[in-house]
């Protein structure tokens, strides 16, 4: 039995384990993410580079910046952003976040890749609830500072460049902080998706309520290739699973299923 | 044993021979074959190639001369004023097909850009002294006054509290809603006029917020959880508030003192004067001016303005 799982596992290595080999799924979640990209990757975009608030995403209906999508978007955004997650855990992460496809691309790109020891694994992914304790509390409870000056209207890269030159100090280590992160994630894989992302943390203790999501049978023999077919480096279920479905192909029990409950 | 196995061995060298010329021919042929190949794959290489840094050179100049012949006239201005030149800008494009690369903030940010490595062609700032300082220092050719703004007392609409004028602010159980740390559209403007009016000391009990942004004060108003504030009247115009507030005027000589005055001036570095002076002269006009008053300021081209100028010395 353990030789014929072996078998199955070496032939699952050479179509699923090998993360250049895509299957039909993981391109499907790729047109989406860019699909999502035209929908919200503008108001994603005004909330890294020019939202002046401590806390971007939040105050957008009394914000300055005229041109930010997020005027108009922010009720719409949240609240599909909420039905979602009841519907699909925590796949908001996996197949629309803009910030999930940089990441997920540059991990994809970039040669040096570093693994993070499991262990150490478990303990930091816990960060992204500090995360949004903290934004949580700079909104509500500090009313949320401006930290940096509203361009309100301007061109691209010039509003971007005169938005970083008259920012607060604390404006430019949130903004630099997060870019560093998202872009060390091409090292250690979706760095900031799964250790700080605030909007990850919230979707991560609401997955739970999630109907439909990627699950895994009582047939998963814990072979681990489904780990090492994941950008998030976890497993259908468990924490950080932003239900992509990469994993699903890789399992050579077949355990992983899309559906609404386990499967006896 | 032997035996056969030397004829296996004579068979089998045999065969290699045999199979060595017939891996030769074909060798040979495949070698030939690529020659062909090259041949055909360079000289297709070589027309497609010129076929497209031909087809590039006119594409690219085709542009250039496009992007050459587009007028786009570089226009930064006070962030606050950005609700009059959005259209402004789009009705002098409909005229002369001049494209406005406008960007609107804080006219202290723009102009400390300004004074190191930034560039415009024309700049609209709000402080006076900004635009002195800008032509002192040779970057400004010139300036000309572009309007006034006003501050008023802002109350929901209907007004449940029954304000009459600011004195009313400081009445028992009137909330009044401020913004000292916010940029002038609120700041510390409002702070000069409660001063003046001499109601600053007993209005303090009646705040019952003191927030750093305008709109979320102006929204207070709104939403019916706050009765009075003193704002710019142009934030009454804003596209979230217009209509749902009204405005009690304040008497003059309770006003701050500048920055009152909005000015617009060219730069040196405008790539086309003409144009930037076409720019200049149509905002002043009657044409561009009625949008400046459609959002809340008082017009430089107006008697109103004229008198301000002159009292403020633009």
């Amino acid at each position: 039995m353990g030789c014929k799982m072996n078998r199955k596992a070496a032939d699952a290595g050479t179509d699923g384990t090998n993360p250049a080999n895509k299957t039909r799924l993981t391109w499907i979640r790729r047109l989406s993410q860019i699909g999502m990209l035209f929908i919200i990757g503008e108001y994603s975009f005004y909330g890294i580079f020019r939202c002046p608030f401590a806390i971007p995403y939040v105050n957008c209906t009394s914000c300055p910046v005229i041109q930010c999508p997020g005027r108009w978007m922010v009720y719409p955004f949240w609240i599909s952003l909420g039905i979602s997650s009841l519907f699909f855990g925590r796949s908001f992460c996996g197949w629309a976040c803009p910030g999930g496809l940089v990441s997920g691309l540059l991990s994809s790109l970039l040669p040096i890749r570093q693994k993070i020891k499991k262990g150490l694994d478990r303990k930091l992914h816990l960060l992204k609830y500090l995360s949004l304790a903290f934004c949580l509390s700079v909104w509500l409870l500090m009313s949320n500072p401006r930290l940096a000056i509203p361009i309100r209207i301007g061109e691209f890269w010039e509003s971007v460049i005169l938005t970083f030159q008259h920012a607060d100090n604390l404006w430019l280590a949130r903004s630099i902080g997060v870019l560093i992160l998202l872009v060390a994630g091409g090292v250690f894989g979706n760095l900031w998706c799964r250790y700080f992302c605030p909007t990850g943390g919230a979707l991560e203790a609401l997955k739970k309520l999630g109907m439909f999501r990627f699950r895994k049978s009582d047939d998963c023999n814990q072979c681990g290739l489904c780990t090492k077919k994941c950008e998030m480096n976890t497993k259908p279920e468990e924490y950080n699973c932003t239900d992509c479905g990469d994993c699903k192909k890789s399992c050579p029990s077949g355990a992983i299923y899309f559906g609404r409950s386990k499967l006896k | 044993m032997n035996v056969k196995g030397s004829s296996i061995d004579s068979d089998f060298a045999g065969y290699t021979g045999h199979m060595s010329q017939k891996f030769q021919v074909l060798r040979k042929e495949k070698l030939s074959m690529k020659k062909n190949n090259k041949k055909i794959s360079r000289r297709s290489f070589l027309k497609a190639s010129t076929l497209t840094a031909a087809s590039g050179v006119f594409l690219s100049s085709s542009v250039l001369a496009k992007k050459a012949d587009a007028k786009i006239l570089q226009v930064w201005s006070c962030g606050g004023l950005a609700e009059a030149f959005i259209p402004a800008n789009k009705e002098f494009k409909q005229k002369t097909g001049v494209t406005i690369a406008y960007t609107g903030a804080f006219a202290a940010a723009l102009g400390k850009s300004l004074f190191g490595t930034a560039r415009t062609e024309v700049f609209a700032p709000r402080v006076l002294e900004l635009a002195k300082k800008l032509k002192e220092q040779g970057k400004m050719l010139w300036y000309k006054p572009l309007c006034f703004t006003r501050y008023i007392l802002a109350v929901p609409k209907g007004n449940p509290a029954g304000i009459k004028s600011i004195k009313d602010m400081a009445a028992p159980g009137i909330r009044v809603v401020l913004s000292p740390d916010a940029s002038p559209p609120g700041g510390k403007a409002t702070i000069i006029i409660l001063k003046k009016s001499g109601i600053f000391e007993k209005i303090q009990k009646n705040i019952i917020f003191n927030g750093d942004c305008v709109l979320r004060t102006a929204t207070m108003l709104v939403n019916g959880k706050a009765d009075a504030s003193i704002i710019e009247q142009r934030i009454t115009r804003h596209p979230d508030f217009s209509g749902k507030l009204e405005i009690i005027p304040i008497e003059e000589k309770y006003m701050p003192p500048p920055p009152m005055t909005f000015t617009i001036g060219l730069m040196k570095w405008a790539k086309n004067p003409d144009i930037a002076k076409a720019f200049i002269d149509f905002i002043l006009s009657g044409d561009g001016q009625k949008h400046f008053e459609h959002a809340g300021f008082i017009p430089a081209n107006s008697s109103e303005g004229n008198r301000l100028s002159k009292k403020y010395g633009v």
